[in-house]
C-alpha cells in the first residue's frame, strides 16, 4: 500500500494515509509522569486560586456594577428643567412617532399617539404617545429602539433586575418607563 | 368618443427594451419596463400632465435638453436614460430646491414611511443639503375642513389637490393663493373646503400637506395591516382598501379599479368607517321585552324569531336592502319561500315590473359598463342624480365630458348637479319620469302621442322634440343612466326608448339602472323579488306581493310577521304612514341592523345585529353587472355574527336545510343555483370581480317582450297656494353618516328645496322653519333657496329619522312658515279663551 499516489493516477481510497499514535504503555518511567506530573500541574491552578480570596458576590444584597454601555431596561426621557430650551421643561421628548416600534426585531414595542391640544400639552411636537408600551418579557435588550429614535426620547438604562411573578407585569407602560428606577444598579467606574 | 387604441412601439429605456403603447407617456411607460421614474406632480387620473415639479428629468437620445418624462409620450426607438450623469445630478438638484423649504418633521407627520418625498429623497437625492438660511414657515396645523388638516410648510406645490379641485371633481373650491415662495394652497376666504368628494386630495397628496383629520395620528404604516374591500354604501360599490390596526378599521383609501371607481371616493365612502366603532352601533341581539328593547343572547333571540316565524308560517313578508349580500339574498328567499312557504319578499320600492321585462332589461345585449360612461357619444341621465344615487359615477361622466368629448343629457324633475356640463337639460314633474320616457319615444318615432305623453310628463312636446333631436346628433353610442324609481310607474318605456335609439347588441351602448339599495341588483338576481326566482327564473309561489301591496297586508293583519334584511321601511320606503301602520299592526319585526332607526326604535320585536361591510362576507353585484366580493377585514366586534349564519340557523331550527355551513360553499352554491352567474368562483372573482355579462354563457336572450301601448297618468295640475312635492335621497343620508363622529357635521336635515320666485309668492325667506304638510301629515324643515329649483316644486329629502319626505304623500303640499302657523294655533287658542271667557261672563250675568 503506498502512501503517496503515483503522479497522474486516478484517485483510490488506498492512497489515504493513515497514521496511528498510540500512548505509552502503562507503568514505567511515561507511566508514573502521567500519575503525578500532570496532575500537580493542574493543581497549580487550583491552588493559585486559593491564594486569591473568595470572589463570591452576595446577591442581593451585593450588585454587579455594570458597564457605562450595558443595555438594561428603557428609560423615557423628559426635557430638563433649564432656561435655554423654549419652554419645553417638563415636557416629555417622545413624540410617539413610532419610529422604534419600526426598528424592534423583537416587536415588543407598542404606540399609539394622541394629538397635543393647548389645555393639555404633554411632548414638544404636534403628537405625543398617549401609550407607549414595551414589553419586557421579549424585549432581547438590542438597543435598536435608542438607536432609531429622533429626540433621544428613549435610552437603555442599567437596570436589569427585571423579574417578575407575572407576565403581564412585565409590559412596562409609559409612566413606569418615565419613572427613575427604584433601585438603580450601580456603575462601573471609568476604567475598572 | 370612442376609446383609443394605440399601437405598441418599442423605445430604449436605460438600455432595456420597453413595449408600450404609442403617446403613452414616457414615466408610465417607463413601468412597463420595470423602471421607476421619480415623479410629484404627476398623476395620470388628474388628466393631461403640466409638468411643474420637474422631478422626472430624463436625458432622451437626440434631444439637447433634459426633458419631464411625465409630459413627453413615447414614440418608436426612443433612447432614453434616467440614470445618467446629467439625468442624476438634475433630480439631486430638484430634490435638494425641494427640501429648502420642506421641514425635517417626519417624525411628526403623518404621512411619513409612505411618504412619496422621503422615498424619492432615499432613492434619487443626493443626501446633503448647503441651504443654512431659515426655512418659510406658516401657522401648522390648520384646518382645511373638518375632514381634512392642511400643513402649509410641507407643500411643494405640485398643484395636484387644486388640479383635482378644479378639473376632476369640478367643485373649483381650491387655489393657490399669493405668488413665488409665498404661494400656498387654500380656498377663497378661508372658506372650509366641504365638498362631496374632498377626501381624495390626501390620497393625492404626495407629502404630508394634506392629511385625514380623523386618521390624524392614529397609527404608521407599519403599525397598520390593508385589507381589500368594497364599499357597500351606495350602488356604485366602489373598491376599497381598508387600514386595519387592532381589529379596528382606521382609515378607508381607494383601490384603484378603472372599471367601477376609477380610482376615487365620495367623502361618506372614505369616512363613514368611523360607525363601524362606535357606542351608538347594535352589537348585541335585542328582544323587545315588556315594551321596552333589552339585549338578550343569541340563544334567547333566535328562539324568540324561530317562535314568531313559526307562529307565522305562511303569513311572513320580508324586505332586504342595505348591503345585504347576494348569499344573503339567496338564504332569505330560501328561508321565505322553501322553508315558511311565504311568497312575499322583495328588495326595493320599486312596483309591480313583470318578469319578463326584469328579464329584458337585465339583458346583456342591452347592458352598458361603467368605462362606456366616459367613452359613449352621449349619455342620458334619466330621473337619477348620480352625485346621490351613485355619487362616483358623477366624476365618471365629467371625466367623459371633459377629456373624451361626451355629450351630457339630463332629463330628470330635481335640478341635478351635472347641469352645468350638460350639452341639454330637460326638467319634469316629479315621478313623472316613466311619461317622460314615453314622450321622448315618442319623439324619437315622430308620433303623435307626443304631445300628450309630454303633457303628462308637466314639460312641452318642444323641449322633449329638441333633446330627442339631440340625442339623435350625438352619434350611436348612446348609454342611458336611469333611476329605477322610473320603473314603479310603467315596465314597457325604458325597452321602447331602448329599442327607438337601437341599443341592443351595439358596443359601447346599453342601460345602467341605479337601484335603491346598495346591492339591489344582487338581491334582484338572487331572486329577492316578489315574483321571480333566482336568476330571473319563474317562482314555484305565485303571488307575492310588492312592497305597497305588503304594507297594506300587513296593515289589514293578511300578514303577521315582517322580517327586514338591513332595510327600515319607515326611513327608506315611500308612504311611510302605510307602513307605519304596518309595523304597528305586526305582531313580529325581526330585524338585522346596525343602528336603531325610527321603524326599528319603535316596533321591532326582535334585532340581530348585522355586520358592517368590514366583517361579510360575500359577493355583491353592481350596477353594470359586475360581481365583486367582499372579504372580512376585522374580525366581529362583540357579539355580531355573519347574517348569513343567522339566516341558515334560523332555517334549521324551523326545521330546513337552506344552505351549507361555509361561506365559501355558499357562494359556491349561489353561483350553481343562479343560471346567470354559472361559471363564476370566488377565485376567478378575485380583487377585482367579472361583469356576468361578459361570461361566455351569458348570452342574449333576443326574445324581447312586447312592449304595450303607453300608460300614462296625468300630470298633477298647480293648485294656488300649493306647490308639488319632489323628494331625493342625498348622498348623507343614512345613519352611517350621523354615526361617524367626522361625518356628523354633514348629517342632512329637512332641507326644503325652492325655487326664489315660489318662495316669493309663498313670503318665505332663505332658511326660514316651515312647516309643509298635506292629507297625510306634516313635517318641518328649513327653505333652502336654489335658484336651478324648477319652479312649483319643492324638493324635500327621503330617508331622514325625523321629517323624512316620505311622510308626505302629495302631489301637492301646503308650505307655511313656522311663525305664521305659530301664530294662527295661538289665535285659534285665544279666540277659543275669549269665547270661554264670554261664556263664563254670560253664566254669571245670567246667575245673577
Amino acid at each position: 500500500m503506498s502512501a503517496t499516489p503515483p503522479s497522474g493516477a486516478r484517485w483510490s481510497p488506498f492512497y489515504d494515509q493513515i497514521e496511528v499514535q498510540r500512548a505509552p504503555e502503562p507503568g514505567g518511567a511515561g507511566g508514573a509522569y502521567r500519575a503525578f506530573g500532570e496532575t500537580l500541574r493542574g493543581l497549580k491552578t487550583t491552588l493559585a486560586r486559593v491564594v486569591e480570596g473568595v470572589s463570591t458576590i452576595q446577591y442581593p444584597e451585593q450588585k454587579v456594577a455594570v458597564y457605562p454601555r450595558f443595555r438594561g431596561r428603557h428609560k423615557l426621557h423628559r426635557f430638563e428643567d433649564s432656561t435655554d430650551n423654549g419652554g419645553k421643561a417638563g415636557l416629555e421628548k417622545c413624540v410617539g412617532c413610532s419610529l422604534c416600534a419600526a426598528a424592534c426585531p423583537a416587536d415588543c414595542i407598542r404606540v399609539v399617539a394622541a394629538e397635543n391640544t393647548p389645555e393639555m400639552r404633554v411632548s414638544a411636537g404636534e403628537r405625543y404617545a398617549a401609550v407607549y408600551e414595551i414589553n419586557m418579557s421579549r424585549c432581547i435588550f438590542c438597543g435598536y429602539c435608542e438607536v432609531a429614535c429622533p429626540f433621544d426620547a428613549i435610552t437603555m438604562g442599567h437596570d436589569y433586575e427585571l423579574s417578575d411573578y407575572n407576565r403581564s407585569d412585565l409590559i412596562f407602560t409609559k409612566e413606569m418607563l418615565l419613572a427613575e428606577p427604584l433601585d438603580a444598579s450601580p456603575l462601573r467606574a471609568e476604567g475598572e | 368618443m370612442p376609446r383609443p387604441s394605440p399601437q405598441t412601439i418599442t423605445l430604449s429605456v436605460d438600455g432595456r427594451e420597453v413595449r408600450a403603447p404609442e403617446n403613452m407617456m414616457l414615466a408610465d411607460a417607463a413601468k412597463l419596463g420595470d423602471i421607476e421614474i421619480p415623479v410629484f406632480c404627476y398623476e395620470p387620473k388628474l388628466g393631461e400632465p403640466v409638468g411643474a415639479c420637474r422631478m422626472c428629468l430624463v436625458e432622451i437620445e437626440g434631444m439637447p435638453k433634459l426633458q419631464t418624462a411625465c409630459s413627453t409620450a413615447v414614440k418608436d426607438g426612443m433612447v432614453v436614460h434616467t440614470r445618467s450623469e446629467r439625468a442624476s445630478v438634475a433630480q439631486q438638484a430638484v430634490v435638494e430646491f425641494l427640501l429648502i423649504n420642506h421641514p425635517l418633521d417626519c417624525p411628526v407627520c403623518d404621512k411619513g414611511g409612505e411618504c412619496p418625498l422621503q422615498d424619492i429623497t432615499f432613492g434619487w437625492g443626493g443626501g446633503m443639503s448647503r441651504f443654512i438660511e431659515p426655512k418659510r414657515h406658516f401657522r401648522k396645523p390648520l384646518e382645511l375642513s373638518p375632514l381634512i388638516a392642511i400643513d402649509r410648510e410641507r407643500c411643494i406645490l405640485c398643484y395636484r389637490c387644486v388640479r383635482y379641485s378644479q378639473e376632476v371633481a369640478e367643485d373649483y373650491q381650491l387655489v393657490l393663493l399669493e405668488r413665488g415662495e409665498h404661494s400656498f394652497v387654500g380656498t377663497f376666504d378661508g372658506h372650509p373646503y366641504v365638498a362631496p368628494f374632498s377626501g381624495n386630495i390626501i390620497e393625492l397628496c404626495p407629502v404630508g400637506a394634506l392629511t385625514s383629520r380623523p386618521y390624524r395620528f392614529r397609527a404608521r404604516p407599519w403599525d397598520i395591516e390593508g385589507a381589500g374591500s368594497i364599499c357597500t354604501l351606495c350602488p356604485a360599490q366602489c373598491n376599497t382598501s381598508l387600514t386595519v390596526r387592532d381589529e379596528r378599521v382606521l382609515r378607508v383609501l381607494a383601490r384603484d379599479h378603472h372599471e367601477v371607481d376609477d380610482g376615487w371616493l365620495c367623502d361618506k365612502g372614505r369616512f363613514a368607517y368611523q360607525a363601524i366603532h362606535v357606542d351608538e352601533r347594535i352589537t348585541e341581539p335585542m328582544i323587545r321585552d315588556g315594551g321596552l328593547l333589552r339585549s338578550v343572547g343569541w340563544e334567547r333571540a333566535l328562539a324568540e324569531a324561530v317562535g314568531a316565524l313559526q307562529r307565522a308560517g305562511s303569513k311572513v313578508a320580508a324586505l332586504a336592502g342595505g348591503g345585504a349580500t347576494n348569499e344573503e339574498g339567496l338564504l332569505l328567499s330560501r328561508l321565505l319561500r322553501d322553508v315558511l312557504g311565504s311568497p312575499h319578499l322583495a328588495s326595493s320600492p320599486t312596483g309591480s315590473v313583470s318578469l319578463a321585462h326584469w328579464r329584458a332589461l337585465s339583458d346583456p345585449a342591452l347592458a352598458a359598463s361603467v368605462p362606456d360612461l366616459e367613452f359613449a357619444h352621449a349619455v342620458l341621465l334619466l330621473d337619477c342624480e348620480p352625485l346621490d344615487d351613485a355619487p362616483i359615477l358623477d366624476l365618471r361622466i365629467r371625466k367623459g365630458v371633459r377629456r373624451n368629448g361626451l355629450q351630457l343629457f339630463v332629463a330628470s324633475a330635481r335640478a341635478s348637479a351635472l347641469d352645468p356640463v350638460s350639452a341639454a337639460k330637460l326638467r319634469f314633474a316629479p315621478e313623472r319620469g316613466a311619461e317622460l320616457v314615453w314622450a321622448l319615444v315618442a319623439a324619437l318615432r315622430r308620433d303623435s302621442s307626443l304631445d300628450d305623453a309630454a303633457r303628462a310628463a308637466g314639460t312641452s312636446a318642444d323641449a322633449v322634440t329638441k333633446l330627442a333631436r339631440s340625442l339623435r346628433a350625438a352619434g350611436k353610442e348612446i348609454v342611458i343612466v336611469y333611476g329605477e324609481q322610473l320603473l314603479s310607474g310603467d315596465d314597457g318605456a325604458l325597452l321602447a326608448l331602448a329599442d327607438a335609439l337601437g341599443l341592443a347588441g351595439r358596443a359601447g351602448a346599453g342601460l345602467i339602472g341605479i337601484p335603491h339599495a346598495a346591492n339591489g341588483r344582487g338581491l334582484r338576481e338572487v331572486g329577492v323579488m316578489p315574483n321571480a326566482g333566482p336568476g330571473f327564473s319563474r317562482p314555484q309561489l305565485a303571488g307575492g306581493h310588492d312592497p305597497l301591496a305588503m304594507a297594506k297586508a300587513l296593515g289589514t293583519g293578511e300578514l303577521t310577521a315582517l322580517y327586514l334584511l338591513g332595510v327600515d321601511p319607515l326611513l327608506s320606503y315611500p308612504d311611510a304612514p302605510a307602513w307605519d301602520r304596518a309595523l304597528e299592526h305586526a305582531t313580529t319585526v325581526i330585524a338585522h341592523a346596525s343602528f336603531l332607526t325610527k321603524g326599528l326604535r319603535e316596533h321591532a320585536t326582535v334585532i340581530f345585529p348585522s355586520e358592517s361591510s368590514a366583517e361579510k362576507e360575500g359577493t355583491i353585484t353592481h350596477p353594470d353587472g359586475r360581481v365583486q366580493r367582499l372579504r372580512p377585514a376585522i374580525g366581529h366586534v362583540d357579539e355580531v355574527r355573519s347574517e348569513w349564519r343567522v339566516l341558515r340557523e334560523l332555517g334549521r331550527m324551523l326545521g330546513g336545510q337552506i344552505g351549507p355551513d361555509t361561506a365559501a360553499a355558499l357562494s359556491a352554491e349561489l353561483f350553481a343555483t343562479v343560471e346567470i352567474y354559472a361559471g363564476l368562483t370566488l377565485e376567478r372573482l378575485a380583487g377585482h370581480g367579472i361583469r356576468w355579462q361578459e361570461e361566455a354563457a351569458a348570452a342574449s336572450s333576443g326574445e324581447a317582450p312586447r312592449v304595450g301601448a303607453a300608460k300614462l297618468r296625468r300630470a298633477p295640475r298647480q293648485q294656488r297656494g300649493k306647490v308639488l312635492l319632489g323628494s331625493y335621497r342625498s348622498i348623507w343620508a343614512g345613519p352611517e353618516v350621523k354615526a361617524s363622529p367626522a361625518l356628523a357635521f354633514l348629517a342632512p336635515s329637512q332641507r326644503v328645496e325652492l325655487n326664489p320666485a315660489d318662495a316669493d309668492a309663498l313670503e318665505l325667506r332663505h332658511d326660514e322653519q316651515v312647516v309643509v304638510s298635506d292629507e297625510n301629515g306634516e313635517i318641518r324643515g328649513r327653505v333652502a333657496l336654489r335658484d336651478s329649483a324648477p319652479a312649483g316644486t319643492a324638493f324635500l329629502e327621503r330617508e331622514l329619522d325625523e321629517h323624512g319626505a316620505n311622510m308626505l304623500q302629495g302631489p301637492h303640499v301646503r308650505i307655511r312658515s313656522v311663525q305664521s302657523v305659530e301664530a294662527e294655533a295661538s289665535a285659534l287658542l285665544l279666540a277659543a279663551q275669549e269665547e270661554e271667557l264670554r261664556e263664563t261672563e254670560q253664566s254669571e250675568v245670567s246667575a245673577l
